[in-house]
């Protein structure tokens, strides 16, 4: 469907603005990590196997720079939210392309794994608080749009 | 989301078949014979883990891809009597060592732990983001 006619353009705005898209790729970007991070976590005796991960730190460079862009447009909090590719992530309209990097670091083990439970248990925890975070300033997000739909406080 | 159960329950399988593995080398510590009697010392078996599952053909998640046999030598133990003695009296009993067992099982027990962890943080996830929509 065209973004022409007046109806869709109106919702498409609706989700297009605020915190809606940043709220939206930080959720696909935690549970993209999380699956790599599940990966990890299954690997732990695996022989061989190396760890992988995305950087939250590249994706909030990406996201800074977005908003930034944003930031610069005719309209300061409305509009898409067009992240740039980093090194890991790619960001497509149907969704993220995630390409996690391998971690040589550590302590490498007789099977020639370099696992750290401690370290992968605690980016598990951050990155499950980051997800649930998002979730509920989304719940929130939508519950303002409810209301307004129903024009009653 | 919904696949990221796969993965961790790709590893629970694993780990599952691992302490298996462990059960029967601890069970058969001192089998000299096989099913029919004949002198076939039991060898300690070795589970390998490979990175992903081809039950659901996912590239992430674990398999076990081959159990192999410990070359370690036999335990020789001094019996004379036995009738699967060899010229110097000594019977070779399996290659298991019970400790090693119990450790191994210890960390595959661990293991399949952190997997559950993984699993429950998947669970709640995908849970909170159901609640969106209700």
């Amino acid at each position: 469907m065209r973004s022409g006619a007046k109806g869709v353009r109106m919702i498409e705005g609706l989700f297009d603005s605020g915190a809606l898209p940043v709220l939206e790729r930080t959720l696909q970007f935690t549970e993209a990590r999380h699956r790599v991070l599940a990966h990890d976590v299954a690997n732990a005796s695996t022989p061989y196997f190396k760890p992988l991960d995305l950087s939250p730190a590249s994706f909030q460079q990406a996201l800074r720079q977005a908003i930034d862009n944003r930031r610069r447009g005719s309209d300061a909090t409305a509009g898409k939210l067009d992240m740039p590719d980093t090194d890991q992530l790619r960001f497509t309209p149907h969704g993220l392309v995630a390409d996690p990097t391998r971690s040589n670091e550590g302590i490498l083990f007789h099977d020639q794994n370099n696992r750290d439970m401690e370290r992968l248990m605690q980016h598990v925890a951050e990155n499950t608080l980051a997800f649930r975070v998002n979730i509920e300033f989304l719940r929130g997000e939508m519950n303002t749009l409810q209301t307004a739909i129903r024009e009653r406080i | 989301m919904f696949g990221v159960l796969d993965i961790s329950v790709s590893a629970l399988v694993a780990q599952r078949t691992r302490m298996e593995v462990y059960s029967a080398n601890a069970a058969n510590a001192n089998s000299i014979t096989d099913a029919n009697g004949n002198y076939a010392p039991y060898r300690r078996r070795i589970p390998v883990f490979a990175v992903g599952d081809p039950t659901t053909g996912n590239p992430n998640g674990v398999h076990v891809a081959r159990i192999d046999m410990d070359r370690a030598p036999l335990r020789m133990v001094y019996q004379p009597d036995s009738k699967f003695a060899d010229a110097n009296g000594m019977v070779g009993y399996p290659n298991v060592d019970s400790t090693l067992e119990q450790t191994s099982m210890l960390e595959a027990a661990r293991a399949y732990e952190a997997n559950i962890t993984m699993a429950e943080a998947t669970k709640a996830m995908i849970q909170s983001s159901l609640r969106l929509l209700a």
